[in-house]
């Protein structure tokens, strides 16, 4: 049975969860993260707003998911990225990757990851480099030295020198949200106990990318290529919030998990063979035809069921005694 | 003021152009070749990302089409369907051949970056399949009338794509650069052809629908 | 893992996704799900045959002569088109009628004029079984990409997306998006 409360109120909870890392993303990197955040925020309101009047719809609480694509953009930014550049992608979001199909009701791609792989097609440099943490930067100050991100060095090298302390709090270079391993957990654990994201689907990524560290490990042992392979490349971060978007992922747990898994192993393999940085979030928008063909398989099933309740006569102890 | 104006006219020629019985304008707005019958499309999505390539494939689809229409309205009509799309798929790649070697005279520089796109000008929907479908049902000045607005409707679309793209994609107008704030250099890419044509699909869509309501 | 890198390699040739051939076609195709898939096939069958012809023509024609190299692919095309059209009525009695569609809205378009200019300038594709199984990888791209819209088919005709996106353009946008991921991944 359906939580219906749960369901109307799942933006509220990722809403918290990613306030929490915007949080921390403030500790490290300083106003500049908060006017980031601030700009994201509000150009998407605005393109939601516009949007929906042009689509002639009211505005209900579940659009408050606006708020959840604009955080998650944020988060995966670096702090120091031009807010020009992150007001065009929230636009691109909120318009391109959701409106446009219908919005709340009819979603196909996650709108940040298909945000993220636009950034990534037209502004790579820029959105791989990153400030040392803990270097605040005030607003309009001009970015003295950027760095690569530490999941660009473990895929280059194999290895890294960051210590489970430091990968815990995430206090070392990335995307400023998508570090804070522990606080990640912390939010996995709350989102899919109040069942506001797809538990299937993300333990489908993790147990698919634990299980191909295993078989093809990223660095010289097993156990540290499968906990360095869940904590770079935004990899637990995108299993919460991306591929177990529950607006997207399929529907079924059971689907789900394949649908992370597979979702998992691709982005692995793309790791593995070309270093491709950050590779889950573009495999994430590449996966949305199959989690629509699994959506699209789940509809038949239920719509079977229905028709084979319908189809049983009512009236008679006959349909009853079939049941039973 | 010479704003207002200008887009006064704008409305009041597009509002005539959504009114039914001028048929012979369908292709320049109503039945755009681009917008609405979304035909020929690869190119533009393509190539359509510099004023230059536009200039080529303007010239290399206009020339192509017109000839080959108009040659091909001597087919026989009493013959196979098969054979006559046949037919008028050979005629548009023997007019090819000249615009071909005209086109290197005009843009040697163009026609390598175009590259497969140029030849299959000569194979697209409206010589292929319109011809048999509208225009060959037409007398035949009307339908010249209507072919001539049915290219013109590609060209000017073209055109503003493709200068809207160089402009925001590579930050140029005709290979000159031009001053603006951000560039997005998917726009120029097969991806951001896609994605832009889709959004000015809509907005042609949505344009379309308000005039006819105010006709 | 080979698999899937082979998997990732063939979406990234994909000629519709990549560059935009046979977008027109899958269009025109894009009327119901099973139109989609049986132009795909019948398109597949195309660009198989006319690559094997491509093949022959590149093989016996000068270079000097490259200007007609379009007449006779198109010739090629034709002689195929109608080849298949006897072949239907030949073999397929009553369904000739229901089936010769895919045929006419796959003869002459992007998709196979497309496949069959790029596998003959490609450096790389070499020999007559070389230019079959390229012919044979194009095709099976359209039918890829005919999957990745069906699958979205719905969602896109729905009557929840906006009146003016329904249909084409949100094909377009959605398409769109999915090409920018596979750059992406390049």
């Amino acid at each position: 049975m359906e939580n219906t409360k749960t369901n109307n109120h799942a933006w509220l909870d990722l809403i918290i969860t990613l306030f929490g890392l915007s949080v921390v993303s403030y500790f490290y990197y300083g106003k500049r993260f908060l006017a980031l955040s601030g700009v994201c925020l509000g150009v998407s309101c605005a393109a939601e707003l516009i949007s929906l009047k042009l689509m002639h719809r009211k505005f209900t609480a579940y659009d408050f998911y606006f708020a959840v694509d604009a955080l998650i953009i944020s988060l995966m930014l670096p702090a120091v990225f031009s807010m020009k550049i992150a007001a065009a992608a929230c636009i691109f979001a909120v318009v391109a990757a959701k409106n446009i199909f219908g919005g709340r009701d009819n979603m196909i791609f996650s709108p940040s990851a298909a945000a993220y792989v636009f950034l990534l097609t037209s502004w790579k440099d820029s959105l791989l480099k990153f400030p040392a943490p803990n270097t605040k930067y005030e607003i309009g100050e001009k970015v003295s030295e950027l760095v690569n991100s530490e999941s660009h060095n473990f895929n280059m090298e194999g290895r890294t020198d960051i210590s489970d302390f430091d990968l815990m709090l995430g206090n070392f270079s990335g995307a400023s949200g998508t570090v804070v391993i522990f606080l990640l957990i912390v939010s996995a654990a709350v989102l899919i106990l109040r069942q506001d994201i797809s538990a299937g689907a993300f333990f489908g990524t993790v147990i698919g990318t634990v299980l191909m560290a295993f078989i093809i490990p990223a660095a010289d042992n097993a156990a540290v290529s499968a906990k360095y392979s869940i904590c770079m490349n935004m990899t637990l971060f995108s299993a919460i919030y991306i591929v177990s978007d529950k607006r997207t992922a399929p529907e079924r747990n059971f689907y789900a998990f394949f649908y992370g898994f597979f979702t998992a192993v691709i982005s692995y393999i793309l790791i593995i063979t070309t270093a491709l940085e950050n590779a889950i979030v573009i495999v994430a928008v590449l996966a949305a035809p199959a989690a629509l063909g699994i959506r699209n398989l789940e509809d038949k099933i239920r719509l079977a069921g229905e028709n084979d309740i319908e189809n049983i006569p009512a009236s008679d102890g006959e349909g009853a005694e079939s049941l039973e | 003021m010479t704003l207002k104006i200008f887009l006064h006219l704008t409305e009041r020629g597009l509002k005539a152009l959504n009114k039914r019985k001028l048929s012979v304008f369908d292709g320049l707005w109503r039945d755009n070749t681009i917008l609405s019958s979304l035909m020929v499309i690869s190119p533009v999505i393509v190539c359509g990302n510099t004023l230059r390539n536009a200039a080529a494939i303007i010239y290399a689809f206009s020339a192509i089409t017109l000839f080959s229409v108009m040659i091909a309205s001597f087919v026989p009509k009493k013959l196979p369907y098969a054979v006559k799309i046949t037919v008028n798929a050979i005629i548009a790649s023997l007019v090819y051949i000249p615009v071909k070697r005209a086109a290197q005279e005009f843009f040697p520089d163009i026609i390598p970056r175009i590259g497969i796109y140029f030849p299959l000008l000569a194979v697209n929907s409206i010589i292929i399949l319109h011809t048999e479908a509208k225009f060959f049902k037409m007398k035949r000045l009307n339908m010249l009338g209507s072919l001539v607005f049915y290219i013109l409707g590609f060209d000017l679309i073209m055109a503003v794509i493709s200068i809207i793209r160089e402009i925001f994609g590579h930050g140029t107008l005709n290979e000159r650069v031009v001053d603006v704030n951000m560039t997005i250099s998917g726009l120029g890419e097969p991806f951001g052809g896609f994605v832009f044509l889709g959004l000015l699909c809509g907005l042609y869509r949505y344009l379309r629908k308000k005039l006819s309501e105010g006709t | 893992m080979f698999l899937i890198t082979e998997l990732i390699a063939f979406l990234c040739a994909n000629l519709i996704l990549t560059r935009a051939l046979g977008t027109s076609t899958m269009f025109t195709a894009a009327g119901s799900r099973s139109n989609l898939i049986g132009t795909a096939a019948v398109i597949t069958v195309f660009t198989t045959i006319g690559s094997a012809a491509a093949y022959i023509i590149d093989s016996l024609l000068p270079q000097s002569l490259d200007d007609i190299r379009l007449l006779l692919y198109t010739a090629a095309i034709g002689l195929i088109y109608t080849g298949l059209l006897f072949a239907l009525k030949k073999f397929s009695g009553k369904n000739f009628y229901r089936y010769r569609k895919y045929i006419h809205i796959s003869a002459f378009n992007c998709a196979v004029m497309g496949t069959v200019f790029t596998v003959s300038g490609t450096a790389e594709i070499a020999g007559f079984f070389g230019y079959i199984s390229a012919g044979l990888e194009a095709g099976a791209g359209f039918v890829l990409a005919s999957l990745i819209l069906t699958a979205a088919y719905k969602r896109l005709n729905s009557y929840k997306v906006p009146v003016s996106f329904r249909g084409f353009p949100a094909i377009l946008v959605y398409l769109g998006i999915i090409s920018m991921a596979l750059y992406a991944l390049r």
